[in-house]
């Protein structure tokens, strides 16, 4: 194992956590908000890669659908929760089987537009980065640059902005942040919105690395469940860590295969699946997950 | 009302095929084998997984996204028996089908259900969403169960001797297993034990206080819904002659909890009239050029109109809310009718990740 390879491997592990790290926030913003498991989360990290496809077909640079798509995935988002969401905040459970609904009717939709087919689409930057003997992909460090600023922005904006203090106190007691003339149900629709273009920007960023197909949302939002159970709920930094270990399993287990002895033994797709069992299995025996109790 | 529905569907069943032979022959002899014969087997055996998503959701709120799992394992496991060693005795195949849906429904219910703590409605359903989407993906890379394209079963169904092709005889075969699901089904859930399971719909956690083991009773009816769905899986297969990816994973799953919510949950002829009228619908709008690729959104579009406004479903246009609960043992008139459990099961402290 030279440096050179091993240098790879834990960078294509911060990629993929990075992607897996801002789907899982946007889930977790809005679970942890709302009280909502957005079942149709990973429709909205779908709808975030069609909309660089859709712009490709348009004939206009795919780094344009990127960033256009965090905002039409976000008003998606707004037009869900004011239709549908809204009038579910009483039954969490209804409101659930409403996003699968949702996320049904996203899939199937783009399903008719682009068929069976699974496209591919370029990366904006292409090219590798020379650091010393190891060169990395571009865009790949784009996507990590992207998240770290991302997160760093989400922080700041809860902690230091009165808006961010509003959807805090609305966090921790919804009823007494009405009381004091804070209007939960427009932070709610925020929150919402904001939740979708987080998956809408992740699908974006990630659409160069896998392939465009209509049940890529399906296996993000499995993805994004066992990261928020492995992480814990409730919790801010849980899902985050949750995310970036899911996130590390998918080439964590495709490189186990270069080993001599493994590589009869885990198939490609059988990587893909271990992931899912591994981590119910470590659900199984650690229910609370990594990070039990915590604040945002 | 529900006994009137229930003998009036049995009576249409079983003159329907003679019905629509006669019907659709014309000026020939009738062709007890055709068409419109095969697609109706096709929604029998359909509405066994409907009454097996039923039971788990209807009766006892577990939120299964993974009815598709046991279905489909059953139908890969009979279809490898067909292949390698050519066992097609229906007297083997049904209750193989049968077994494993409940070791699988039993693995996976063990799995999800009899953790430390006492799992969420999510938790579940994302369990079994991921469970039904994980054996997707590895029966569509698996060569040995034909990949991506799936099992072929080239021989018929056998009774005794007797070759099993899809048709009229096939029909009262999936027909007589429907109304043996059923019974069985109902006497689950009107026995003693049903009556526990109505009080963890109502009250789950006083259930609890008075020392039964909630979490035993869902594992339970789990299982039995699992062997529901592999008995539905194992004729399937036989039926289409084909088992493949799509029957594992999420597709057919997905179908199983829309017939349920269509239909109506909480009472068992809810699940199969959803079936019914669904695949009606699939069979008729993917027929229409127009909406052929779109026509997966109007089931969304269903779905979300069934969950947000109506969610007795068609069942609850005709049925009252006391006789859709059902009751158990002395009647007791007119108070009852105030003391109906909820439509559906509220289970509000589900939401994981509440503050």
């Amino acid at each position: 194992m030279e440096l050179d390879a091993i240098a790879k491997l834990v960078f294509d592990i911060l990629a993929f956590s990075s992607i897996m790290v801002l789907v899982v926030l946007g889930l977790a913003v809005i679970a942890s908000m709302m009280g909502i498991f957005n079942l149709g989360h990973g429709e909205f990290v779908l709808l975030g890669a069609y909309t660089v496809f859709v712009f490709r077909e348009l004939g206009l640079p795919e780094w344009a659908g990127m960033l256009a798509a965090p905002f039409l995935v976000a008003i998606v988002g707004l037009f869900v929760e004011a239709t549908v969401i809204r009038r579910l905040y009483v039954a969490p459970v209804i409101a659930m089987l409403a996003t699968y609904a949702v996320g049904l009717i996203i899939r199937e939709t783009v399903r008719g537009l682009i068929g069976g087919q699974f496209y591919s689409i370029d990366e904006p930057i292409q090219g590798f980065i020379q650091i010393g003997d190891v060169s990395l992909s571009a865009w790949r460090t784009v996507i990590i640059f992207i998240t770290l600023a991302v997160m760093a922005a989400c922080y700041l904006f809860l902690t230091r902005t009165s808006f961010g203090l509003q959807i805090r106190g609305a966090l921790e007691n919804p009823m007494l942040a009405r009381a004091s003339g804070v209007s939960t149900s427009r932070l709610y629709a925020f929150t919402f919105a904001f939740g979708a273009a987080l998956a809408g920007l992740a699908g974006a960023l990630m659409v160069p690395l896998f392939s465009l197909s209509a049940d890529l949302g399906l296996r993000f939002l499995v993805q994004a469940f066992l990261a928020v159970m492995l992480g814990g709920v409730g919790t801010f930094e849980g899902p985050v860590l949750g995310g970036a270990l899911i996130g590390a399993m998918v080439p964590g287990f495709q490189w186990l295969r270069e080993l001599p002895l493994l590589n009869a033994l885990i198939q490609p797709i059988v990587a893909e699946v271990l992931v899912f069992v591994v981590a119910l299995i470590i659900v199984k025996f650690r229910p609370q997950g990594f990070v039990s109790k915590g604040r945002i | 009302m529900i006994p009137i529905v229930e003998w009036g569907l049995l009576i249409f069943l079983l003159i329907y095929p003679f019905a629509v032979s006669f019907l659709t022959a014309g000026d020939s002899a009738p062709d007890f084998n055709n068409f419109w014969v095969i697609r109706v087997t096709t929604m029998l055996i359909l509405a066994k997984l409907a009454i097996s998503f039923d039971l788990c959701w209807g009766y006892s709120g577990i939120m299964s996204f993974g009815q598709g799992l046991f279905f489909g394992l059953a139908g890969y496991v009979v279809a490898k028996f067909a292949e390698e060693l050519g066992w097609l005795q229906i007297f083997f195949v049904v209750p193989m089908g049968m077994l494993v849906g409940l070791l699988a429904a039993l693995l996976v219910g063990w799995f999800l259900l009899l953790g430390k703590r006492t799992p969420t409605v999510i938790f579940v359903a994302l369990g079994t969403l991921t469970a039904s989407y994980a054996a997707e993906r590895l029966v569509a890379g698996w060569l040995w169960v034909g990949a991506g394209n799936g099992l072929s079963i080239w021989d018929f169904l056998m009774i005794g001797s007797y070759e099993l092709e899809p048709g009229l005889i096939f029909y009262y075969v999936a027909l007589l297993f429907l109304c043996l699901v059923y019974l069985g089904s109902r006497y689950l859930v009107r026995s003693q034990f049903g009556l526990v399971l109505a009080g963890m719909r109502q009250n789950e956690e006083r259930i609890a206080f008075f020392g039964y083991r909630v979490q035993i009773y869902k594992a339970i009816v789990f299982s039995f819904a699992g062997m529901v769905a592999g008995l539905a899986g194992a004729l399937y297969s036989y039926h289409e002659g084909f088992v493949g990816p799509s029957s594992v994973g999420i597709g057919i799953s997905t179908y199983a909890v829309l017939y349920g919510l269509f239909g109506g949950i909480g009472t068992l002829i809810g699940p199969v009239i959803g079936a019914g009228v669904i695949e009606i619908l699939r069979l008729f709008l993917s027929d229409i050029d127009a909406i052929r690729n779109y026509w997966p959104v109007v089931l969304g579009i269903i779905m979300l109109v069934v969950v947000a406004y109506r969610p007795t479903g068609l069942l609850g246009l005709i049925v009252s809310e006391r006789e859709r609960i059902g009751s158990f043992g002395i009647a007791v008139r007119g108070k009852a009718a105030k003391e109906t459990p909820p439509a559906r099961p509220e289970r509000t402290e589900g939401d994981d990740g509440a503050a």
